[in-house]
């Protein structure tokens, strides 16, 4: 490659490295060694995944019908005899004994062994067998799987400290995986700066483009390349002394985040001695930690989306698990769980129900979770449980009335007395607040104040709503815009109703971690904000350096009309 | 025990589906079915081993068949081998 291919930097970091394309089909394979009394578990949980992979595809092969789909019938049931073939689960469950190995990771050492005698063969059919063992081998894995089946997988090295990452797209589970093996950089053809995978991208402080359309299709495996994330460009790096240049970046930007660093043992207050609170975001374990490394007050908001990206929910007992170990983590700093917030039609499967017309405004978060209250059911009670082990509160996502903040309220309280009733401990004290991230939610804030224990702004939904603007779409996301005079009178309304009544008000979203942006919160009254740990230690520069009541002066102004846009950005922007 | 010699006359040979159906032919018998070609012997019961043989459309396959019903065993193996896996060609 000799061009420069350009789409949209996620982050602004820089990153150099070797291309690993990322084609679709790979799965996420956990890899550690058993205890010797594990094993005999291991080989019947193998045995179990292997009869569960034949179930389902008999089921699939059973749908087709008699007369239709012979040629696909006949493939499948192919896949259904790999499944069972000596060669593969035997030889697995003989390397599980003999080496001690998990499952899944024997059963990829077998996979690769087979795989390597099938490339002796070099018959022209060879790929054709090669990708039915690799079917049925991925379906084994994904049965095996507990955590969301991804693309990530076998192939991908462990150690990508040196490898950009291509891919079409990438899931929440396939960004854990690769944060894990410490990749250098990624690029998707897929996705905007506000999807899912460019949040965590920013979150995990990995380089990301996105939108890089054709990547897959132009960058080579194992070329050479250099991201760079603020111009949201990718290029080669055959050039000695453009490559010289980036790496001087990259000790740069290191220099500068080690020097911002500094910043977190210093008192929250800012220049004129008014004091804030900052928190971070969490959902992946390693966050968690990452926050109480930033000095953050606590979570702020922990996703629980991620725990309902496999096939099959979580249950009670794993969601309990995951939220008493992000507790113990924090070690006594407060952690707030955000219950689901799902759309009906990205539930499990299973679970899955018809998707509505328009998704964004059809059944989902706390209106999903009130119709269908078996699941809210399994994570309240997972949430009061892991409520003994520290300082925990629920935070009810996408209300837009009292009537949902009552009955949410009510089936926690009558939830909390059926354990307590059980003789399970819970703290009496769990507090409920709720998300103003919809119109309704901001301008009926009076009333909600009043049910709900605390507040947080989600920012990124409520100036969707209140814009009407999809900011994954590409037409009309320049016209997302966070300083819009009627974003700004729904969050000085929130504080302000938050404020009268005594009730914490956060904000959480993109602008809660923008250094230039918070200072416009500083000057709406915000004093607590929630952010992605990474982007922890700029914000409170930006705070500690900031006039609180110069911002509230420009602020005012500028809702006044006294002042524009360009004047309000740059007076909030001035050093004090 | 028998030993039958067999030509592939499909068109694709021992592929996925091919060998399948060669699979749950024999697994259907009690007696032990290997197949060999190459100098690779395999168990005709497994479908990796057979599709490990790579045998293409003309090879000439040697079937081994030892046990209680062996002879049936063959002529429905034979059988499926002759008219070509159920191909249509």
């Amino acid at each position: 490659m000799s061009l420069v291919l350009t789409g949209i930097g996620a982050t602004s970091g820089i990153a150099v490295g070797r291309v690993h394309r990322l084609t679709a089909g790979e799965l996420a394979v956990p890899e550690y060694h058993l205890d010797a009394d594990a094993v005999d578990a291991e080989l019947e949980r193998v045995n179990r995944a292997a009869d569960r992979g034949q179930a389902f595809l008999g089921d699939l092969i059973e749908r087709m019908g008699e007369d239709s789909g012979g040629t696909a019938r006949e493939l499948l049931e192919a896949h259904r005899l790999i499944m069972r073939d000596p060669l593969l689960l035997d030889a697995t469950c003989d390397r599980i004994r003999s080496e001690r190995i998990n499952a899944e990771w024997a059963l990829v050492q077998q996979r690769e062994q087979l795989m390597a005698q099938f490339r002796r063969l070099d018959n022209e059919y060879m790929a054709l067998r090669r990708e039915d063992v690799e079917q049925a081998v991925s379906l084994i894995q994904r049965e095996l799987a507990e955590q969301p089946a991804t693309r990530v997988g076998a192939q991908v090295p462990h150690r990508l400290d040196r490898t950009i990452v291509v891919a079409l797209e990438l899931g929440p589970a396939d960004m854990a995986i690769l944060q894990q093996r410490r990749v250098a950089g990624l690029v998707t053809e897929h996705g905007g700066p506000m999807s899912h995978s460019a949040i965590l991208a920013r979150s995990l402080e990995i380089p990301m483009l996105v939108g890089i359309h054709h990547a897959l299709d132009i960058l080579e495996e194992g070329e050479s390349v250099i991201l760079d994330g603020h111009y949201g460009a990718v290029m080669a790096a055959h050039d000695e002394s453009l490559l010289r240049h980036y790496q001087d970046k990259q000790e740069l930007t290191r220099r500068r985040r080690s020097d911002l660093k500094r910043y977190l043992s210093r008192p929250s207050r800012t220049a004129d001695g008014e004091a804030f609170e900052l928190f971070g975001n969490a959902e992946l374990p390693d966050e968690f930690q990452r926050c109480r490394d930033a000095n953050a007050v606590g979570v702020g908001l922990m996703r629980t989306e991620y725990l309902f990206m496999d096939d099959t929910a979580p249950d009670e007992e794993q969601q309990h698990r995951a939220y008493r170990a992000a507790v113990k983590v924090l070690a006594g700093k407060p952690l707030t769980i955000r219950t689901l917030d799902l759309g009906g039609d990205k539930l499990p499967r299973g679970l899955a129900l018809t998707r509505g017309p328009n998704p964004a405004l059809g059944l989902r978060g706390l209106r999903l979770s009130l119709s269908v209250t078996k699941l809210f059911r399994q994570q309240i009670r997972a949430i009061l449980k892991a409520s003994v082990a520290g300082p925990v509160q629920i935070l009810l996502p996408m209300i837009t009335g009292l009537a949902e903040v009552r009955q949410a309220r009510g089936l926690i309280e009558r939830w909390g007395q059926e354990l307590r009733d059980e003789g399970v401990p819970v703290d009496p004290d769990t507090a409920v607040g709720g998300m103003i991230e919809t119109p309704a939610a901001a301008l009926a804030v009076d009333r909600l104040v009043e049910e709900l224990d605390f507040m947080s702004i989600g920012t990124n939904d409520l100036i969707q709503y209140v814009l009407a603007i999809d900011r994954e779409d590409e037409l009309v996301s320049y016209l997302y815009e966070p300083t819009h005079i009627a974003v700004l009178e729904l969050i000085d309304r929130t504080v302000r109703a938050g404020h009268s009544r005594n009730r914490p008000v956060t904000v959480c979203g993109e602008v809660a971690g923008d250094e230039k942006a918070v200072r416009l919160l500083l000057g709406l009254g915000v004093r607590r904000l929630s952010m992605p740990p990474a982007c922890l230690p700029a914000v409170k520069k930006s705070l500690i350096e900031a006039n609180a009541g110069r911002c509230r002066e420009l602020v005012r102004r500028y809702r006044a009309n006294e002042i524009g846009q360009r004047e309000l950005l740059s007076g909030l922007d001035a050093r004090f | 025990m028998i030993r039958r010699e067999v030509k592939l006359v499909n068109r694709l040979g021992l592929h996925a589906r091919a060998a399948s159906k060669l699979v749950r032919t024999a697994s259907a018998w009690e007696s032990d079915v290997f197949a060999v070609f190459n100098d690779r012997r395999v168990n005709a019961k497994s479908i990796m081993g057979v599709l490990l043989l790579a045998a293409p459309c003309g090879s000439e396959l040697v079937l081994e068949v030892h046990g209680p019903d062996e002879a049936d065993a063959v002529s429905a193996l034979e059988r499926l081998v002759a008219e070509r896996f159920g191909e249509s060609e």
